[in-house]
């Protein structure tokens, strides 16, 4: 106990002396820090390779990077081309055979990496003249092979398998594919077929075009002076042809016409991937391209952007929600604000999403959001200078962009001058919610019925559909599966097989059912006869007769109380589809019924016949297996309303030789009630006094 | 050939000279038993703020699974000093960035600012501790959040549930046995209370380490820890569990369906030693010999030589208390799973009965030797690290030494350990699958 006193008497001091500080505000900030901005040492070669040399002795280190800066590549039927050629390189040299080639980069413990129009080496400084070697080698050398060609190829097919069920990868996709179009390099797919089409020689040719020097430039960082550098990148990269590559021509990409949704299902999808977007045209050297990103970090930049703190920290739909803008000289690219959701909030999330980006072109952002962006920049360009990366990148983006010299330089200023209404105007110039592309991908069976009602601005916006590979495409059908061959009139003789046989069955002539139960309390009984043409079906209420429904003839009307009440004549003319002992009997007889697929009903499959009505349209579902009907459902719609009912039928039992649900589930809107079968009587008890 | 030897020999003369970047830091205590660690480097001005809580979901309870997760977003919610939203705006409008992570063993939360932020990182580290807020608004938003997140990093995901069951398998007694996203109903049943009581036994002074790394001046900074961190009272002692698992009597075979994939995957999993035993670390270097580069064992005989896979992999994910040693790949075409595992098996027993070359030993040590350059890149690279060390292996100069611990590995003790822990009948087989459809 004593000790427990000291301690606090002692934290008590603890806590005075330390109460200097204020903890109720956040701490300001220190003096801005001073950055350095360095620039590489640059030479150039004959072949027009550009070179940058960034020295930085922090760690023993060096790495090598070479980037081809070519206009993009339409591969079209061939489409695949870029990427094998990227794989074979890097295997070897026509010097160096594959094994020995691998062996000692693994060796030196390095790395070594192509693209289609990029390598990549990194490896102590000690192994640098080596490695820079190697890269050089592979990439003025190749080694293409047949071998590696077809090995190449098996992989890619593969792994474009890898991705068949892949969300986010065909999300990803198929966002591409409908925003540029398949005919252009940013949006055309690779599949099995056109990969199919490339040849080793195709190949080859890729290489020999594109793989060239004229807009290459390698940049070196790390632990080594300029000169040695320079001396061994041009001993390494001379022997490099001189060559410029083709220019390609393609269909400029267009915006939507009207604000769209474009449906990918994905039976498989647990979430949603929702993707907002729409064309731009920026590009780095544009007046309002800082405008433009400080519009895209107000509205989705990240943790404190609007998109995450609506959708994620206010509704809780995702676990992030951003915006990314691109920039490009070669072609208009993608502005896209999107969300993994889950299913149930997928309509709700398109909307949002599109309603944050409205606000963001209609309301100027507040001085407060424009404030805490612009620190956000200015801390995240102090914070990339540690790495000496930076550096070469903002070189290599003033020569290949076209930005003035001193672009960054004047970065921070450029950054601070940026008003609200630049911010405002870059955003209604760069952001549409009128002709925006809203791309979903996931499971349509449950997200669909709330997709189509989604309307924004007060339009509806409507939804088409696409396949995985971007393809116009029916609505989905869940109700697919059925064998082939079986119709609507097998299903139902099969019921008649079921529960007894059409000999019996025909032999019945008259027929009264009686179900009793329980609903708020009081006792329900529903009494129903029927004949061949006939039709009664009185509710009583603790044995009090409530309502009545009588078909015959041509007449159809409601009995309530002592009152005769006609009901419409669309509703007569359903009914009268329908009649009979069984309603089997009358729509083998009119063939009306359509088997419309197989829906799961508690757990089990069972075909789904659907009869069409003006009024009421009818649902009628047999389990696959027995034949039996397990289900019934009816939607009647009358001036403009819908009402749903639905009933499940259990637990046959044989009655005479017909088989009876001895359990009927009734729910009519949110009440459910249930009725056992109290008797059946065939071929008694039914008069024409019934249908009176 | 004759070249390449020459080559080889200059090699062995000029390894060995490793310029040794030798990481400086100083560490001491609060008295309140918050352990500190300063790194401080004037060179670029960026700082960062860490700080690493000695809990992961090995200290959740089996029925409230997802604790130690779900709890680093509720540390995100606001303090009483951080209004409920502000946190990430309070970051980023000072020119920061911040995160946070949980695994099994331990929650690291960090801040990186310009370096004439330090105290603002300071103050929201210490408010997360001293005065969070945890209220059912937060709860219940981040119910949802991790739910989503889950869908999207493991539902969703192609491949995303080997995890859950390779260790559901590999352990049997320790909590390693669940994910460290845990069970979404534990989750949706867990009560504010619950939260409470978690906050209060493991979010205490003497149960974290702050890291400071980066450009500020020493004096400074101290004085500034004690201001923020010293107040904090200390809490109870957090006894770390402990748990022996009995030997895996197998081979456990194991079938999963993912309806995510079309590409089925074969993986092996071997349970082995905590990080700290020397054999993890040799256990690392088999792994980098069966399966990093184009000329790792089995990559060149799988994937190049044979094409039988698509990709072959193989780890050693160890963890405080055990390791998983994962081995595996993806088929091509029409090869069986069988086959992988048969050509796997085989470059496995030829490691436990050869010694390998005295030329892939050394390439082992040089692969090493980057890797360690390489680790200690980033000022908030380097904050991890030095948080890791000293919680998880209670030496923080193993940031310097670690790299020793590599180079004294022999040719005798890789063949020795593989034979030892790499055992067919102590190892889970899981058969990930794509999932078939019904045919109707």
């Amino acid at each position: 106990m004593k000790k427990t006193l000291l301690f606090t008497i002692l934290s008590l001091f603890l806590t005075v002396s330390y109460a200097q500080i204020d903890r109720t505000q956040p701490p300001k900030p220190g003096p801005a820090p001073k950055i350095n901005l360095e620039e590489p040492n640059t030479f150039e070669l004959k072949n027009g390779l550009k070179v940058m040399v960034v020295e930085n002795r922090k760690l023993p280190r060096v790495s090598i990077q070479l980037d081809i800066d070519n206009p993009p590549v339409l591969e079209g039927d061939k489409a695949g081309v870029s990427s094998l050629m990227a794989s074979m390189l890097g295997n070897g040299s026509s010097n160096i055979p594959k094994d020995e080639f691998n062996e000692e980069v693994d060796f030196l413990g390095a790395r070594l990496s192509f693209g289609a129009s990029s390598a990549f080496a990194s490896s102590l400084s000690k192994y640098f003249p080596r490695i820079l070697e190697l890269m050089a080698d592979a990439a003025i050398n190749p080694n293409f092979t047949a071998e590696e060609f077809e090995k190449e190829k098996a992989k890619l097919i593969t792994g474009l398998k890898t991705e068949e069920n892949d969300v986010s990868a065909i999300a990803d996709k198929v966002q591409r594919a409908l925003a540029y179009g398949t005919k252009h390099p940013y949006g055309e797919i690779t599949s099995e077929e056109t990969v199919n089409n490339v040849t080793l020689f195709d190949v080859e040719q890729f290489y020999r075009k594109n793989f060239v020097p004229a807009n290459a430039y390698l940049v070196i960082i790390g632990d080594v002076d300029f000169k040695t550098a320079k001396d061994l990148v041009t001993k390494a990269f001379t022997p490099w042809t001189r060559a410029v590559p083709p220019t390609y021509s393609y269909s400029k990409p267009m915006d939507a016409q009207y604000t769209q949704i474009n449906f990918v299902d994905m039976p498989n999808a647990v979430q949603s991937e929702v993707a907002v977007q729409n064309l731009v045209d920026l590009k780095m050297k544009d007046d309002d391209y800082l405008p433009a990103l400080i519009a895209n970090q107000i509205l989705g930049g990240g943790g404190e952007g609007r998109l995450f703190l609506n959708l994620r920290e206010d509704k809780g739909y995702t676990y992030g929600s951003y915006s990314s803008i691109g920039n490009d000289r070669f072609s208009p690219v993608r502005f896209t604000a999107e969300a993994q959701v889950r299913n149930m909030v997928t309509d709700s999330s398109v909307v949002q999403i599109l309603e944050e980006i409205d606000r963001i072109t209609k309301e100027p952002v507040t001085a407060e959001e424009l404030k805490n962006t612009k620190a956000k920049y200015a801390g995240r360009f102090v914070m990339a200078l540690e790495q000496p990366q930076t550096i070469a990148r903002y070189a290599l983006n003033i020569e290949k962009e076209g930005l003035p010299k001193d672009f960054y330089k004047n970065y921070l200023q450029n950054i601070n001058a940026i008003s609200v209404a630049d911010v405002q105007n870059a955003a209604k110039k760069y952001f549409s919610t009128d002709k925006a592309r809203v791309v979903v991908a996931g499971k349509g069976s449950e997200v669909l019925e709330n997709l189509e009602k989604v309307s924004f601005n007060g339009k509806a916006v409507p939804v088409l559909y696409f396949d995985k590979n971007a393809n116009k495409t029916e609505k989905p059908d869940y109700n697919a599966g059925i064998p082939e061959g079986i119709t609507a009139n097998d299903v139902l003789n099969k019921y008649i097989e079921a529960i007894g046989g059409a000999e019996k069955v025909n032999a019945i002539t008259s027929l009264k059912l009686v179900y009793e139960g329980e609903a708020m309390g009081s006792k329900i009984k529903v009494e129903e006869k029927r004949t061949a043409d006939k039709l009664a079906q009185t509710t009583y209420m603790n044995e009090n007769p409530m309502m009545g429904v009588v078909a015959k003839g041509d007449e159809l009307f409601m009995k309530q109380g002592g009152n005769k009440m006609p009901l419409p004549e669309d509703m007569k003319a359903d009914m009268m589809n329908t009649m009979g002992i069984f309603v089997e009997q009358a729509l083998l007889a009119n063939g009306t019924a359509k088997l419309a697929g197989i829906e799961q009903v508690d757990g089990k499959d069972a075909y789904k016949l659907e009869v069409p009505g003006k009024i009421t349209q009818t649902s009628l579902f047999y389990d696959v297996e027995t034949g039996l009907k397990v289900k019934e459902a009816a939607v009647i719609t009358m001036n403009g309303q819908s009402q749903n009912q639905s009933g499940m039928l259990k637990e046959y039992k044989e009655i005479d030789g017909i088989m009876f649900p001895s359990i009927k589930t009734q729910s009519m809107g949110p009440q459910e009630i249930e009725v056992t079968l109290l008797e059946a009587v065939i071929n008694q008890g039914v008069t024409d006094a019934d249908f009176e | 050939m004759k070249k390449l030897l020459g080559f080889m020999s200059l090699l062995m003369v000029s390894s060995g000279i490793i310029f040794a970047q030798e990481v400086e830091f100083e560490e001491y205590k609060l008295d309140n038993g918050m352990h500190v660690i300063l790194h401080q480097d004037n060179n670029v001005p960026v700082v960062t703020v860490a700080v690493s809580y000695h809990v992961g979901s090995k200290n959740e309870n089996p029925e409230k699974t997802g604790f130690a997760h779900f709890f680093e977003h509720l540390l995100f919610e606001g303090t009483k000093n951080i209004e409920r939203g502000e946190w990430f705006k309070l970051v980023s409008s000072n020119g920061g960035s911040n995160n946070a992570t949980t695994n099994y063993d331990r929650t690291y939360y960090y801040e990186n600012f310009p370096s004439n932020n330090l105290e603002l990182g300071l103050w929201m580290e210490s408010e997360r501790l001293m005065h969070p807020i945890i209220n059912q608004i937060g709860v219940d938003t981040q119910k949802e959040v991790v739910q989503e997140e889950r869908r999207l990093r493991v539902d969703n995901q192609p491949y995303g549930r080997w995890q859950e069951q390779m260790f559901k398998n590999l352990f049997s007694k320790h909590p390693y046995r669940w994910t460290v996203i845990g069970s979404l109903e534990h989750l949706a049943s867990a009560s504010l209370e619950d939260f409470q009581n978690f906050n209060k036994k493991f979010y205490v002074p003497n149960n974290a380490v702050l890291v400071v790394a980066g450009d500020f001046e020493k004096g400074e900074a101290k004085r500034m820890i004690q201001d923020y961190f010293g107040p904090i009272p200390k809490g109870p002692d957090v006894v770390q569990p402990t748990y022996v698992e009995d030997p895996i009597q197998g081979p456990i075979k194991v079938q999963y369906e993912d309806p995510n994939i079309q590409i089925p995957l074969i993986m092996m999993g071997y349970r082995t030693p905590g990080q700290t035993e020397r054999d993890a670390y040799v256990l690392d270097m088999i792994s980098t010999y069966l399966s990093d580069g184009k000329s790792s064992k089995l990559y060149k005989k799988l994937v190049d030589e044979k094409k039988m896979a698509l990709q072959v992999f193989a780890f050693n994910g160890s963890q405080e208390d055990y390791g998983a040693y994962i081995v595996g790949g993806l088929p091509v075409g029409e090869t069986s799973l069988e086959d992988i595992m048969k050509e796997i098996d085989e470059e496995i027993l030829k490691l436990q009965t050869e010694l390998i070359s005295e030329n892939d030993y050394q390439k082992l040590q040089n692969k090493a030797e980057n890797n360690f350059v390489n680790s200690n890149s980033s000022i908030a690279g380097i904050a991890g690290s030095l948080a890791n060390y000293y919680l998880l292996y209670d030496d923080t100069n193993l940031i310097n030494t670690q790299i020793d611990i590599y180079r004294s590995i022999t040719r005798e003790e890789i063949r020795d350990v593989a034979a030892k822990y790499l055992k067919t009948d102590q190892r889970v087989e899981l058969e990930y699958l794509p999932e078939q459809k019904n045919a109707n």
